[in-house]
């Protein structure tokens, strides 16, 4: 999954793509604003077809933190 | 709409059934599927809403309501205004505390709320024993609801009567700082804005509603002028979402704050670099989903050079300049309007004169006043019914420019005073700074500075401190010598940000000086 949403986080900030790591800050490292970033969980949610819940958002920060959220949401 | 009979927000939502009966009002996802709701459905289920809170809940009936825009928010919204009494739309961001305290500084006693806060019920009871009666919006087994409301009442055959005078609605504003207000808004006042402007829509043409509900500009200029002008209002259900309900719902207007644009115009742009075979403009197109007539923007200063940029791409955007006092609207563009640093020509109705440099304004859509605040009040308007706006401008041409806001001035130690709007907005373009704020320290006037870290990839600190450094240089060279920004400091987290995404002034930890 880490792999899939590297490619989807790089239709949104221009990085290199071996830069993505699993410590990396979505706003920090990555240059996502608060929009960038809603809009990027809206396409996990179709692409990965899960439900984001609104309110557990503000607890995702790394590229880490989203694989295991949107792991638990798969399984 | 014959603007002389709507005197009322209750006269506005039943002449639009009258007007638009059958045509669709509000379109919803629920699950897999869109639902609609006429206009005239709209009428009557308010009137269930009314002739439910008048049976049940009878004196005493201060609704506040709160959660994301929905079809049974709305008719909880126009059901309560309906009964004669005021509604205090919250902010769905709100922490429990901060919602407990506003809703006993409103004397709140029905409380209707989306699902989602249902976890928060029990704290809510204990701290706010004045609220007697909970509603949540959607149906739900065991509790009343809205939508079992609409149900199972019939409509209210009579209703209270209410004038323009009527006190409609107190909404408690965020401010980027000081403690919030509650501004009071007649029928009248928000009715006398609906009608302020001609042509922003028509009937058969949709916008997609993406702005958060309680704040006065969504309010009038989605869901009002919907009604006015029998235009359907596309429910974005949640901000994660707008890409997709673009090409869902494939709005025709859509109104939006600036951050939102440019980040959409930012998206536009590398899409386009990606695919140098296809126009920019189909991209455009494509990203907005496809029937796109036009973007209206308010809230923050949208930059000239977005204007262009969009316009340039095919979608003209309309700004406007307002505050929630004002019901919002005070002056506001059209789609053929150039930007050149405006904001739009003074509404009709509105007078405006400039006080020591303040822009200070008179209109029917004027407040009346801070809930229970004589204090803010008197400070804010005048005994002739004058609004400060705590905003500095200038007018030319019947145009509104804004330059700052007066709270912000810097005054500097030769008693000059710089606005710190007018140099921020020197930063707006500039692909290496993300984020900035201009400040006075110890005298000297600095810019915080968030670097845009796709800009300065791989690159150490001291070649973006130098970089920085000669940014600011040219900066430097716009502005007359009082104004230079002397001190630079780099931050290298995102600013703190109020609900409505705006940098709060005051913040909690610093970047360091470069």
């Amino acid at each position: 999954m880490f792999e899939q949403l590297k490619e989807i986080i790089l239709n949104y900030v221009e990085v290199d793509a071996d830069t993505i790591t699993e410590d990396s800050r979505f706003i920090e490292d990555l240059g996502f604003n608060s929009y960038d970033f809603m809009s990027l969980l809206g396409e996990l949610e179709q692409e990965f077809d899960i439900t984001v819940d609104e309110n557990q958002v503000a607890d995702l920060h790394t590229v880490g933190e989203a694989v295991k959220y949107m792991e638990s949401l798969k399984n | 709409m014959d603007k002389n009979k709507i005197k009322t927000l209750r006269d506005l939502y039943e002449e639009a059934a009258a007007l638009y009966g059958d045509a669709p009002y509000v379109k919803e996802k629920a699950g897999k599927e869109i639902v609609e709701k006429s206009f005239s459905q709209f009428a009557d289920d308010c009137h269930r809403v009314a002739n439910y809170l008048l049976t049940e809940v009878g004196e005493k009936l201060h609704a506040a309501v709160i959660g994301p825009t929905s079809y049974a928010y709305l008719v909880s919204y126009f059901g309560s205004v309906s009964t004669a009494n005021p509604v205090v739309p919250l902010d769905a961001q709100l922490p429990c505390p901060d919602l407990c305290e506003l809703l006993q500084r409103a004397d709140i006693t029905v409380f209707f709320y989306d699902k989602r806060y249902a976890p928060m019920l029990d704290a809510i009871k204990a701290a706010c024993p004045e609220v007697k009666h909970y509603i949540c919006l959607q149906e739900n087994d065991d509790v009343i609801s809205t939508e079992k409301i609409v149900k199972e009442y019939a409509p209210a055959e009579k209703l209270p009567e209410i004038t323009g005078d009527t006190l409609a609605a107190i909404l408690y504003t965020s401010g980027t700082t000081g403690k919030s207000k509650g501004v009071m808004l007649t029928h009248g006042n928000f009715i006398d804005n609906a009608m302020c402007c001609d042509g922003e829509s028509s009937l058969g043409e949709s916008i997609l509603t993406v702005l958060p509900i309680h704040h006065v500009y969504c309010f009038t200029c989605d869901i009002l002028l919907g009604l006015r002008y029998g235009t359907t209002v596309c429910v974005n259900d949640s901000m994660m979402r707008i890409a997709l309900n673009l090409k869902l719902f494939q709005p025709t207007f859509i109104l939006l704050v600036p951050m939102i644009a440019e980040t959409i115009l930012k998206q536009i742009k590398a899409a386009a670099a990606a695919k140098p075979e296809i126009p920019p403009q189909m991209i455009a197109q494509a990203v907005f989903g496809g029937r796109l007539k036009g973007i209206y923007s308010g809230g923050a200063y949208l930059a000239p050079e977005i204007t262009k940029a969009y316009r340039e791409l095919g979608i003209p955007i309309s700004q406007g300049y307002g505050m929630t006092e004002c019901s919002p609207r005070i002056s506001s563009s059209v789609f053929t309007d150039e930007n050149y640093g405006d904001v739009g020509t003074v509404v009709r109705g509105c007078e405006i004169r400039i006080e020591d440099g303040e822009i200070v304004v008179k209109s029917p859509s004027v407040m009346q006043g801070y809930y229970k605040d004589p204090e803010a009040t008197a400070e804010a308007l005048t005994e002739d019914g004058w609004l400060h706006t705590g905003d500095l401008g200038y007018v030319r041409d019947n145009r509104v420019y804004i330059t700052g806001r007066k709270k912000n001035l810097i005054i500097l130690s030769n008693g000059e005073n710089v606005s710190p709007e007018e140099l921020e907005n020197k930063f707006v373009g500039k692909d290496m700074v993300a984020e900035v704020l201009i400040y006075a320290e110890e005298g000297y006037i600095t810019a915080e500075i968030v670097p845009n870290p796709e800009y300065f990839k791989d690159k150490e600190k001291t070649e973006i401190a130098a970089e920085l450094t000669e940014l600011i240089k040219e900066i430097n060279k716009t502005v007359t010598s009082s104004k230079t920004i002397r001190r630079i400091r780099l931050r290298d987290k995102e600013f703190e940000k109020t609900t409505s995404k705006k940098i709060r002034r005051q913040q909690s930890e610093q970047g360091e000086i470069i």
